[in-house]
């Protein structure tokens, strides 16, 4: 569905390129996380998949459509969700649906008040937008996204400043959008709870370059971190690097293959006097903190 | 083409919901109610009297609604037009890049190129509309304070010599001058649009473009022979083109000689406006 090419960006008087020799793939029907921090080239990569920035080198293809060679057929069955959008706010919401709907070829009435009831919007829709608080502005901003019916929704912060129950709201219409409709979603964030529990894939991208590109469980697929803590700890830690494991920090790593209740069995009938014994989840927020280390870069979870 | 003007549309009805639109409308009004009661006071009158049986003859007859609509459409257009339509054009695309509207817009399948004509388009449509307002305002106040009828007078000081109409012609010639006047000012939408397109604030458009207008209408008015060869040149010069459909034989090709020139600018600069944005890259 998308592919971002090889794609460079240094942006004039910029130290450092915003994008350097970026590549991903986005699968028809998954919802992919753009994760990295501030100036990490996020913004820019969304960006140049709406055309609005254009790269130094590569493409993002839409389709198999070059965004940058044919933006009219690459775009049309696309919507885009930004931070903070900003609306006309002396129109009223239909007004800005029906602009917005004009640059994507038009949309039928009965199109936008079907996408404004499923939105939620329905009854301040004829309001002006200066009077909307930032829930319902974020409301708009997804139906206008959903006006060209498209296959590829493209959300940067699409929950920034959202409520709690706001971001549940959007997250159940998303995950609603995807079944029901089949939409490959790219969306970029800095809640990484909200990616984690959205996305099938992330993409992160640190300084400009992408360090990891896979699933969302795919992050400790190297070793399996457990805790465990004994009454004679010297002599456990002997035994766990002799059954394979090492030292991480305060916990232990071993093969991912590992097998938790025969570990335990071994530990215990090697002599460890084992008090805790625990496998520990690698938590996305784990995982990207972790990225952000250049340790982990070179190793196997980064593509 | 069906695609385009229901772009076109939705542009202007945006143009013309905002209330800073009309602001240039309110102040032309008040204008024109500031000159009725300057060019109605008695010292005045006497003078226009004094002038007008001088030039042609019959103050009554030709001190009508229409000389007077136009003394007052010729004193206060160029000034306050190139200011609102300065205004407009300069705010058009910048303001909405600034505020992040456009985002919202180029994330659509619409290429730079259509979006710069839509919006290019709309402002030349607000030039006119707001002209025509002026014209009509002007006429009403004029008809309000002479009465209907009576002949048309013009003159002014770029008009060698004074055009006298009746009142028929005289009502048609005011229209046709008015309405080509809007289009004359091409090169301010021109100018003010092109730096719309440039990284700059929107009040930087309208301010380099009513600055380059005002230095160009002042150059043109220094009176040394030295400038004469090239006072041709300036384009504040070349926009006085409309009064040649007020002289009682049109000089048909100077006129379209002088409004092809400014087409010219006023293309030029749409021109280097887009050539500009398609290169710039939209961000937050």
């Amino acid at each position: 569905m998308l592919k971002f090419q090889n794609v460079e960006k240094r942006f004039s008087g910029a130290a450092s390129a915003a994008l350097d020799a970026v590549s991903f793939d986005v699968e028809k029907g998954r919802i992919c996380g753009l994760l990295g921090h501030n100036g990490a080239g996020k913004s820019t990569a969304l960006g140049i998949i709406l055309g609005m920035v254009h790269p130094d080198e590569g493409e993002a293809l839409i389709e198999g459509v070059s965004v940058q060679r044919d933006r009219e057929k690459a775009l049309p069955r696309v919507g885009a969700i930004f931070e903070a959008p900003a609306f006309y706010d002396y129109l009223s919401g239909w007004h800005n649906l029906k602009t917005l709907a004009a640059y994507s070829g038009g949309v039928s009435d009965k199109l936008i008040e079907e996408t404004v009831e499923w939105v939620g919007l329905g009854t301040r829709i004829r309001d002006r937008v200066s009077t909307y608080s930032h829930g319902m502005r974020q409301r708009l901003a997804l139906a206008q996204s959903l006006l060209p019916r498209p296959d590829l929704l493209v959300l940067d912060e699409p929950t920034d400043g959202l409520d709690p129950e706001g971001i549940v709201e959007f997250r159940e219409q998303l995950l609603e959008l995807r079944d029901r409709l089949g939409l490959t979603v790219l969306l970029s964030s800095h809640l990484l709870s909200e990616v984690e529990q959205l996305c099938d894939e992330v993409v992160i991208l640190r300084g400009g370059k992408k360090i990891y590109e896979g699933s969302v469980d795919g992050f400790d697929q190297d070793f399996a971190l457990f805790r465990i803590a004994s009454e004679n700890e010297a002599e456990t830690i002997e035994l766990i690097n002799r059954l394979g494991g090492r030292v991480e920090g305060s916990r232990y790593a071993f093969p991912k293959t590992v097998d938790d209740s025969e570990l335990l069995a071994s530990l215990i009938q090697e002599g460890a006097k084992v008090s805790r014994f625990s496998r520990e989840v690698t938590s996305l927020e784990e995982f990207y903190l972790r990225a952000g280390d250049s340790k982990l870069n070179g190793k196997g979870a980064v593509k | 083409m069906i695609a385009f003007l229901r772009l076109l549309k939705w542009e202007l009805f945006r143009l013309f919901a905002r209330r800073r639109t009309y602001i240039g409308f309110g102040v032309f009004l008040a204008v024109e109610l500031l000159f009725l009661f300057f060019w109605t006071r008695e010292k005045s009158e006497s003078n226009m009297e004094k002038f007008i049986n001088r030039v042609a003859g019959g103050f009554d007859e030709y001190f009508s609604a229409l000389t007077l609509a136009f003394l007052i459409v010729a004193f206060t257009m160029f000034l306050l037009g190139l200011v609102f339509v300065a205004l407009v054009a300069g705010d058009i695309l910048a303001k909405e890049t600034e505020d992040g509207n456009l985002r919202l817009i180029l994330a659509r399948p619409v290429t730079r190129f259509r979006l710069l004509v839509v919006k290019f388009l709309s402002c030349q449509i607000y030039t006119t509309v707001l002209f025509v307002f002026v014209g009509v305002s002007a006429f009403a106040v004029g008809v309000f304070e002479r009465g209907w009828g009576g002949g048309f007078l013009v003159w002014t000081p770029d008009l060698k010599q004074p055009s006298i109409f009746g009142w028929n012609e005289g009502v048609v010639r005011y229209f046709a001058a008015i309405t080509a006047f809007s289009l004359i000012y091409l090169p301010v939408t021109g100018i003010a649009f092109m730096f719309g397109c440039f990284r700059i604030k929107p009040a930087a458009a309208t301010i380099l473009t009513v600055a380059i207008c005002v230095a160009d209408s002042v150059l043109a008015a220094i009176p040394l022979p030295a400038f004469d060869p090239y006072r041709e040149f300036f384009i504040t010069t070349r926009m006085k083109a409309w009064l040649l459909l007020l002289k009682e034989d049109i000089p048909w090709y100077q006129f379209a000689e002088q409004s092809i020139w400014l087409v010219g600018i006023g293309l030029t600069g749409f021109v280097i406006g887009w050539a500009a944005f398609e290169r710039r890259d939209i961000k937050s």
